[in-house]
């Protein structure tokens, strides 16, 4: 955490090569939680750079006190998650519209790159698929939750909501995850 | 304590993630083996949480850090002078180049040790281009030299094999049922011995042939052989 602070003051006194660490060290990272929360590749890349230049501009108003850099980071993200899938509402209900049609369905999945397909199993995709489903405010938790293994405390700060609330999205997030995926047919064996 | 359908759900993530107390998990268990409703509800969150708990996590794009650094940075300036010379000897310190330093420097070893350089006495004119060259046209004639003459050799003496083999598989016929038109006598032969047959003679006359060609063609052997051939003509 201590490295860390150091480079984001090096970073603050113009330090290139530190900011170069940062944005190796913390890429994967914010990709990640993007690609999960939108389920899209190219978005997911386009939002990870939004994420880095944002943070690159408040990158001032980062407090080590705050938490950790990843924390804030994570923090960061999922503002601009949030103010993109508010942005890109209108669209979705045209898409989902769309998706109630099933050849349009199978258009669309068909449309995915191959090395996606390849990328992600059949079973990983309809995870995926399902996670993409929920709410946003129950799939942010849960992605933060089960997939970058926060606790609550760092959920609570990164969401800014009390504990309480963290521990009621999380497992409502779960419940309609489990029931969606029943209804993909992916059962427990 | 009596548990309800309720409790199990608003206390299910709480269950999954190991912060229950030992009483409230005990109560929980009781009530979700006895539970038509709660026992799928717990199989069925606990299978979601396991699959998106192994989702895997993804590679970062290739171009996404330096895209990243591009919009943040600016496009990043070409290095000049000594900034350039530092960081070319830096990425000298890379396995990949210790690895490609080590296959070359094999490689030059076998080439000159293969030239005629002697490791032992080292000369600087075993290494100027002309000497390197004469080394190893010459050290090139004498290997395929050898080998040719390996290959000669080999054939003559599958020639003669063959031949012997020949002479062995022709049928003879039994000298004592040849009808005999003149006396075993000869005119003037006291000695009381049989002369050789023409068949037998021209047998001894065919492997003195062979012996003589394999001579020629064996110089090394040709000691040996005359001394063969002498003695085979000294015992005719």
């Amino acid at each position: 955490m201590e490295q860390e602070a150091q480079l984001v003051q090096q970073c603050l006194q113009g330090d290139g090569s530190a900011w170069e660490e940062l944005v190796r060290q913390h890429s994967r990272r914010v990709f990640n939680i993007c690609y999960r929360f939108t389920g899209n590749r190219t978005e997911a890349e386009d939002l990870a750079q939004d994420v880095f230049l944002r943070i690159y501009k408040t990158l001032g108003s980062y407090r080590s006190a705050y938490g950790g850099f990843a924390t804030w980071m994570t923090s960061v993200t999922r503002n601009l998650l949030i103010d993109h899938y508010r942005r890109t509402k209108r669209d979705r209900v045209t898409d989902s519209l769309d998706d109630a049609m099933p050849v349009v369905e199978n258009k669309a999945s068909s449309a995915r790159r191959p090395d996606e397909q390849a990328l992600l199993g059949e079973l990983s995709s309809q995870v995926q698929s399902a996670l993409t489903r929920l709410s946003p405010e129950l799939r942010e938790a849960v992605i933060l939750r089960d997939l970058q293994q926060l606790d609550y405390s760092e959920i609570q700060t990164v969401l800014a909501v009390p504990e309480g609330t963290v521990k009621s999205r999380i497992n409502r997030g779960r419940i309609e995850l489990a029931r969606i995926l029943q209804q993909m047919g992916v059962r427990p064996s | 304590m009596t548990w309800t359908c309720e409790q199990t759900e608003l206390l299910l993530t709480d269950y999954l993630d190991g912060l229950l107390s030992a009483e409230q998990r005990h109560g929980f268990d009781l009530h979700v083996n006895s539970c038509e409703r709660c026992t799928p509800l717990v199989s069925s969150v606990s299978h979601a949480v396991a699959n998106l708990r192994a989702l895997p996590e993804l590679e970062t794009p290739p171009r996404l850090v330096y895209n990243i650094l591009d919009g943040t940075l600016g496009p990043r300036e070409t290095i000049t002078g000594w900034a350039a010379v530092r960081a070319w000897i830096r990425s000298l310190a890379s396995p990949r180049f210790a690895y490609g330093s080590v296959s070359v420097a094999a490689t030059l070893v076998m080439l000159i040790t293969a030239s005629g350089f002697n490791w032992k006495k080292p000369k600087l004119a075993d290494l100027s281009p002309v000497n390197i060259a004469r080394n190893t046209n010459r050290k090139l004639q004498k290997a395929i030299g050898s080998g040719s003459k390996y290959v000669s050799d080999l054939r003559v003496v599958y020639e003669i094999q063959s031949r012997l083999r020949q002479d062995n598989e022709l049928p003879t016929n039994d000298e004592s049922t040849a009808p005999q038109s003149t006396p075993q006598k000869e005119p003037g032969r006291t000695d009381g011995t049989a002369p050789a047959t023409p068949r037998q003679q021209n047998r001894a006359n065919d492997i003195n042939t062979h012996i003589q060609v394999l001579a020629e063609e064996l110089p090394v052997l040709s000691g040996k052989l005359s001394l063969v051939v002498s003695g085979k003509l000294t015992m005719q």
